[in-house]
C-alpha cells in the first residue's frame, strides 16, 4: 500500500513537471507577449527592446522556465504584469473561491448521496426516471447558461436574492452571505448532476448484486439492505466522485464567478488573459492543475483503500 | 431520442436561415436601449438599442460552425496519435504522456491558456481541438489495440506496406465507428466551449449567444427576454446535442458487441 502511494505520488510529480513546461512554454512560444500588446502599436523597436529587457524575455526559454519553476517550487509565483507579487494578488481570490467552492462541496456530498441512492433503488421506476432525466439536463446545461437562468428566476422574477456578488473591498463575502447563494447554487447544481448519475448507477449495480437479492429474500428491510449491503460499495465510488467534482467545480468556478462578479480566482483568471497578464495565468493554471492531478490521484487511492479485492490482490 | 433529433434538426436549421431571417442588421440600433418586448420588435432592443431577435438571429452560425470545426481538427489529431500509440508501443506512450496532463486541464482553463496566446476565433477551434484530442486519443487507441493484432494487420506490415496505408486502409475502418459516435460527444464539449469563449468576452467579436447572454445580464433587470432568449437557446442546443450523441454512442456500442 505504501508502495503504491509512493509511486502514484512520483506519478504525480512527473505530470505536474510536464503540465509546468506545456503552460510555461504553450503560454511563451506562441506569437506575442505581455509587454509589446500592452506598450501598444505606437512604441518603437528600442522602447519594446528596453521593456523586454527590464522583463528577462531577452533570456534564453530554458533559463526563464528554470528560473520560474525554481520560484515555483519555494513558493514564488512571480510578479504580476501590475507589478505586484502574484502571491499577493492570489491570496483573497483563492480563498473566497475555496469558500464557494467548499460551501457548495458540503451540500453536494449529502444531497448527492441522498438522491443517487434514491434514484438507484428505484432503479426504471417513475422517481428515478425524473432525477435521471433532470441530472442529464443539468449535465448538458453550460454552468453560466443555469446559473443566467437562476437569476432570471430568483433575482429578476422573483427578486429574492441579489443578481450581482458585490463584496465590499477588503471583506470576506461571509459578511454579505446573501451574494453566495445564487454562486453556490448554480456550482451545486453543476456538480450534483454528474455526482446523482453515477452513484444511482453505482447504486443500481450493487442492489443488483446476488448478495443483496439473498438479503432482500431473507426479508431485510431496506434500511438494513442500504446499511449493510449497498453503502459500503457506494461509498468508495462517491468519494472518488465528490473529489473529483471538488476540483471540476473550481474550474466551473471560473464560469460562475463571471455571471455574477464574484471577487474570486475565475474572475481574476479571466481578467488576467484579457490583459495578458502572463505570470497570472500561469499561476493559477498550475494551482488547478495541481489541484486536479492530487484529487484524482487520491480519489484512485480511496477506491483501492474502500475495495478488499484491490487492496488485497485477491479476486 | 426522437424529439431531441427533431429539436437538433430545428435548431440547426434556424442556425442556418436565421441571419437570412433576421428582419435587422445585428449590429445597427433601431430603437432605444433596453426596449421591451413589442414597439421595438419582437424580443425588444439591447444595451446599445439594437433588435435582440437579429441579434440571436445571426448568433448561431458562429458557435455551430466554430464548434464544428474544433470538434473535427480535435477528432482528427486525436485519432492519428490513437492509432500511432495503438501501434507503437514505446512510441506510442511517449505520444500519450504529455495527453495525460492536458487531459488533466478544465477544458475551460484549456480555452483561457491557448486564447492568452492565440486570441480570437482560431485560438478557440485551436483550444477546443486541444481539450478534445486526449480524450479522442484515449478512445481510438483503445479501440485500435484488439485490431491490430487481427491477422491482416500483421499480414499487411509482413507485406512491408507503410505506415500510414496500414493505420489508413486496415485498422481505420475497423474503429470508424466508435470514432464518428465519440465526434458527437465532442461537438458537445465544442459547443460548452465555443459558448463560454463568447461568455468570458473572448469571441471574436461576432454576436454569439454566450457573448449575448453576458451582455445581456448587467441590464436583465430593465430588459429580461435580452437575457432569456440566447439562455433558452444555448440550453436547448446543449441538450438535443448531448442526447443525440448519447444515442450515437450507444447504437454504436451494440454494433460493436
Amino acid at each position: 500500500m505504501i508502495r503504491l502511494v509512493g509511486v502514484r505520488l512520483a506519478g504525480v510529480v512527473g505530470l505536474l513537471a510536464l503540465l509546468s513546461v506545456l503552460v510555461f512554454a504553450g503560454v511563451d512560444l506562441l506569437p506575442g507577449d505581455p509587454v509589446t500588446s500592452r506598450l501598444g502599436a505606437t512604441a518603437t523597436p528600442e522602447h519594446i527592446a528596453e521593456a523586454q529587457a527590464r522583463a528577462g524575455l531577452d533570456h534564453p526559454l530554458a533559463e526563464r522556465y528554470l528560473d520560474w519553476a525554481s520560484g515555483l517550487l519555494r513558493g514564488d509565483l512571480g510578479t504580476s504584469a501590475t507589478g505586484r507579487a502574484v502571491t499577493d494578488v492570489l491570496s483573497d481570490r483563492v480563498a473566497n473561491s475555496a469558500l464557494l467552492a467548499g460551501l457548495a462541496l458540503a451540500l453536494l456530498a449529502p444531497l448527492s448521496l441522498a438522491l443517487g441512492t434514491w434514484a438507484g433503488l428505484r432503479a426504471g421506476r417513475r422517481g428515478d426516471r425524473i432525477v435521471t432525466t433532470a441530472s442529464l439536463l443539468l449535465v448538458a446545461v453550460p454552468e453560466f447558461v443555469t446559473a443566467g437562468a437562476l437569476v432570471l428566476v430568483f433575482a429578476i422574477g422573483l427578486g429574492w436574492l441579489p443578481a450581482v456578488s458585490l463584496v465590499p473591498a477588503g471583506t470576506s463575502p461571509l459578511a454579505v452571505p446573501e451574494v453566495l447563494v445564487l454562486p453556490v447554487v448554480s456550482l451545486l447544481l453543476l456538480g450534483l448532476a454528474y455526482a446523482v448519475r453515477v452513484i444511482r448507477a453505482a447504486t443500481a449495480a450493487a442492489s443488483r448484486s446476488g448478495h443483496v437479492e439473498f438479503a432482500r429474500l431473507n426479508g431485510a428491510g431496506r434500511g438494513e439492505l442500504l446499511r449493510h449491503a449497498v453503502l459500503p460499495a457506494v461509498l468508495p465510488v462517491a468519494v472518488q466522485v465528490w473529489l473529483v467534482t471538488g476540483v471540476g467545480l473550481v474550474g466551473g468556478a471560473v464560469l460562475v464567478e463571471s455571471v455574477f462578479g464574484y471577487p474570486g480566482i475565475g474572475a481574476l483568471l479571466v481578467g488576467a488573459v484579457q490583459t495578458g497578464d502572463l505570470p497570472i495565468v500561469q499561476a493559477l493554471a498550475m494551482i488547478l492543475g495541481a489541484a486536479m492531478l492530487v484529487a484524482l490521484v487520491v480519489a484512485d487511492l480511496v477506491v483501492r483503500i474502500g475495495t478488499p479485492t484491490l487492496r488485497t490482490g485477491a479476486s | 431520442m426522437r424529439p431531441a433529433a427533431v429539436a437538433l434538426v430545428a435548431l440547426l436549421v434556424l442556425v442556418i436561415v436565421g441571419p437570412v431571417l433576421a428582419p435587422y442588421s445585428p449590429t445597427e440600433p433601431v430603437g432605444p436601449p433596453y426596449a421591451l418586448p413589442g414597439e421595438f420588435g419582437l424580443l425588444g432592443t439591447d444595451q446599445l438599442g439594437r433588435d435582440v431577435l437579429s441579434r440571436v438571429l445571426a448568433g448561431g452560425q458562429p458557435v455551430v460552425l466554430t464548434g464544428l470545426l474544433g470538434a473535427l481538427a480535435g477528432s482528427v489529431a486525436g485519432a492519428a496519435v490513437g492509432l500511432i500509440a495503438a501501434v507503437r508501443g514505446v512510441t506510442g506512450a511517449f505520444l500519450m504522456r504529455p495527453l495525460d496532463a492536458v487531459a488533466a486541464v478544465p477544458p475551460v482553463l484549456v480555452l483561457l491558456l491557448v486564447l492568452t496566446a492565440v486570441p480570437g476565433r482560431s485560438g478557440i477551434v485551436l483550444a477546443v481541438a486541444l481539450a478534445g484530442a486526449p480524450l479522442v486519443a484515449r478512445v481510438t487507441a483503445a479501440a485500435a489495440a484488439p485490431v491490430v493484432s487481427r491477422a491482416h494487420v500483421e499480414a499487411a506490415i509482413a507485406r512491408g506496406e507503410g505506415m500510414a496505408w496500414v493505420l489508413g486502409r486496415e485498422v481505420l475502418p475497423l474503429v470508424a465507428g466508435p470514432l464518428v459516435a465519440d465526434a458527437g460527444v465532442r461537438f458537445v464539449g465544442a459547443v460548452y466551449l465555443v459558448t463560454a469563449a463568447g461568455f468570458l468576452g473572448l469571441g471574436a467579436g461576432a454576436a454569439d449567444w454566450g457573448q449575448l447572454i453576458v451582455e445581456a445580464l448587467p441590464g436583465a433587470v430593465l430588459q429580461p427576454a435580452a437575457l432569456a432568449a440566447p439562455v433558452l437557446l444555448v440550453a436547448l442546443l446543449a441538450v438535443s446535442v448531448n442526447l443525440v450523441a448519447d444515442d450515437v454512442v450507444r447504437r454504436s456500442r451494440t454494433v460493436l458487441a
